[in-house]
């Protein structure tokens, strides 16, 4: 059975957010800029991007209210009655409750009565997980309608108050620390919703799924991307093995940690799943018309693109689109909030028959996931 | 295969990002070759994270000893190298003149990289004699008996899945461990000598190995036995790394 794309929606909380305005939200560690914003922004290339906090750092949405938002205008969008929504799978690196599961909230808030939940953890990959099983649930029969989330509320992981308080970290204790530092000026909060179901939408474009795969690398990397431990070599430690969570926030455990060293594995792995796809016969290059890419093309050393390219299964950059630099990094939603964006922008002359490759690769233990989905109309 | 490496100006370097624009036309085979050449690859970077004692650069737990100890377990695989490379120079018949030159060339440039790796290893607080005296580990008996086997047939063009592992190796060094093994150790530069010689000439290398692979990758059979080689070569490699704790022990 086809599963197909057949709406989608978004949200993003406040205003876009400039990279001079960054540091005004998310405040001054200790009352002193960072040295390392600027370097940072310029290299990630992102130019705005929101924040589900205030400049007094407090919350003005909640994870669940903004994944609920999005899935709201997914739904309105809908040519589907809301009962006839069977499954809800939702995904975020961090719920706003460490438990229950973030789709017990969600579900909550949108009103759905005595559907089937799936919550789904991790990191950037966590949406593709979630968008897979709700996937195969629709293949296998037992729904015909799915509402899949993802949502990111890493602003509050961001905020000073976590530096600050990290007072015997390596934050505190180097004059630089890139690695806690890299994905404060990279990561921000929104949310994205689509809509699965078995028959394509009566009016406008539907995508049909052609398949999701994944690849994960955990068996052979380290941890790369983290929240929950201190990063000292040899030390073992995770937060909830200290004496009290305060310990494990003084020792900087609650950070948001970025080995940035061993991030090229990221890249080489997502190579390597691709190269896999094409030996299987499962992507044919030839015939990506779009590719949508969790990463921008600027990520890429000229190097390894030139060897697919030599390789006969390069992705030429025209082809390439992603709304990255306007909408920001936000982790597991990225992708939903990219394809939401793509069937609505100018940018892009999308028809039927076409081919869209997606891509998101998750740093987090190096996951690499795919997905293949082609413009179709009833 | 120097790869992928996350643009981050002032910390790994900033390079200019372009477009493949001397992307060489080749043969469809050899362009099947290269991709799959390029997963054995990736495979094998992928794989050298579990080796325990590269696995301590990666979770920053590198020691002095450490270092000793990869060099003295490099040495004899260096040399052997230059004799494997000298072997597959002249299996090469008049029909295969182009490859052939280029394996001498090859073999000129690095015949005698091995002084450079003692330096280090003094350079590093070893002992001269301790380095001179070492013997093969067990990964290596095995990489150097497939590799010479290998090259002592006729036209052995499989080699160029060795060398793509070699060199590709080399290169890795340059790029992520030499820096690295300084900011772990305290090591200076001249503890690494051997390991960043080998980063230079980067792309004019990757022209020079597409043109000899679009000539001498021309049917299914090639293909097969130029990935095998590699295949073979890339766990033998990993096998003389993982051998370096018994040395240890």
């Amino acid at each position: 059975m086809s599963v197909y794309i057949t709406s989608t929606g978004v949200f993003l909380p406040g205003p876009p957010i400039s990279n001079g305005e960054v540091e005004g939200i998310l405040g001054m560690v200790n009352g002193q800029p960072s040295s390392l914003r600027v370097q940072i922004q310029h290299a990630n290339k992102i130019q705005t991007r929101h924040y589900a906090i205030n400049a007094d750092q407090q919350t003005t949405h909640s994870n669940t209210e903004m994944a609920s938002s999005a899935a709201e205008q997914c739904l309105d969008r809908a040519y589907l009655d809301r009962q006839g929504v069977g499954l809800l799978a939702v995904a975020s690196t961090q719920g706003d409750l460490p438990a229950p599961g973030m789709a017990s909230m969600v579900q909550a808030n949108l009103g759905l009565p005595a559907i089937e939940i799936l919550t789904t953890h991790g990191i950037c990959s966590s949406s593709m997980m979630a968008l897979k099983a709700a996937y195969n649930s629709l293949r296998v029969g037992d729904h015909d309608a799915a509402v899949v989330v993802s949502s990111e509320l890493s602003s509050r992981l961001l905020k000073k108050q976590r530096y600050e308080a990290a007072t015997e970290s390596t934050f505190a204790a180097k004059r630089i620390d890139f690695n806690t530092e890299f994905l404060r000026w990279m990561l921000s909060d929104g949310a994205g919703a689509l809509l699965l179901q078995s028959t394509p939408a009566p009016k406008g474009y539907s995508l049909r799924i052609d398949w999701v795969r994944g690849f994960s690398h955990a068996h052979a990397l380290p941890t790369c991307m983290s929240v929950g431990s201190a990063g000292h070599p040899g030390d073992e430690r995770t937060w909830q093995d200290y004496d009290t969570y305060a310990d494990a926030e003084r020792a900087g455990a609650l950070l948001l940690r970025q080995e940035v060293r061993l991030l090229d594995n990221i890249i080489r792995m997502g190579v390597d799943g691709y190269l896999r796809l094409v030996q299987e016969g499962v992507s044919e290059p030839a015939k990506i018309d779009h590719f949508l890419c969790h990463y921008s093309s600027h990520h890429f050393r000229s190097k390894i693109l030139e060897m697919l390219d030599a390789a006969g299964v390069g992705i030429p950059e025209d082809r390439w689109w992603t709304n990255l630099y306007t909408r920001g990094n936000t982790g597991a939603a990225s992708l939903f909030i990219m394809i939401d964006e793509f069937l609505r922008t100018d940018e892009v002359t999308i028809k039927e028959g076409d081919c869209i490759l997606c891509f998101v690769p998750e740093s987090g233990r190096f996951n690499t996931t795919y997905m293949q989905l082609t413009v179709v109309k009833q | 295969m120097n790869d992928g490496e996350i643009l981050v100006e002032g910390v790994q370097g900033s390079n200019d990002v372009k477009g493949g624009d001397d992307v060489p036309v080749m043969n469809s085979n050899a362009q099947i070759c290269l991709q799959q050449l390029l997963r054995v690859w990736l495979g094998f970077e992928r794989d050298l994270s579990t080796v325990p004692l590269l696995r301590r650069l990666d979770l920053g737990t590198y020691t002095v000893e450490d270092h000793l100890c990869l060099l003295r377990n490099l040495r004899q695989q260096v040399i052997e190298g230059s004799r494997w490379i000298t072997r597959t120079a002249s299996s090469f018949d008049r029909h295969h003149a182009e490859i052939r030159s280029t394996v001498i060339a090859h073999a000129v440039d690095e015949h005698r990289d091995y002084e450079l790796l003692e330096k280090d290893y003094v350079a590093s607080g070893g002992r001269l004699e301790d380095i001179l005296g070492m013997e093969r580990n067990v990964g290596s008996e095995a990489l150097h008996g497939f590799l010479m086997y290998r090259a002592s047939r006729n036209n052995p063009v499989d080699l160029l899945g060795a060398m793509w592992i070699i060199e590709g190796l080399g290169e890795k060094m340059a790029r992520s461990w030499a820096e690295r093994i300084h900011e772990l150790t305290g090591l200076g530069e001249d503890s690494t000598r051997f390991m960043t010689y080998h980063g230079h000439n980067d792309s004019e290398h990757m022209q020079r190995f597409y043109r000899t692979l679009d000539e001498v990758c021309v049917d299914e059979v090639t293909t097969k036995a130029i990935v095998k080689t590699a295949q073979v070569v890339a766990r033998l490699y990993r096998l003389q790394l993982e051998e370096l704790n018994h040395d240890l022990e």
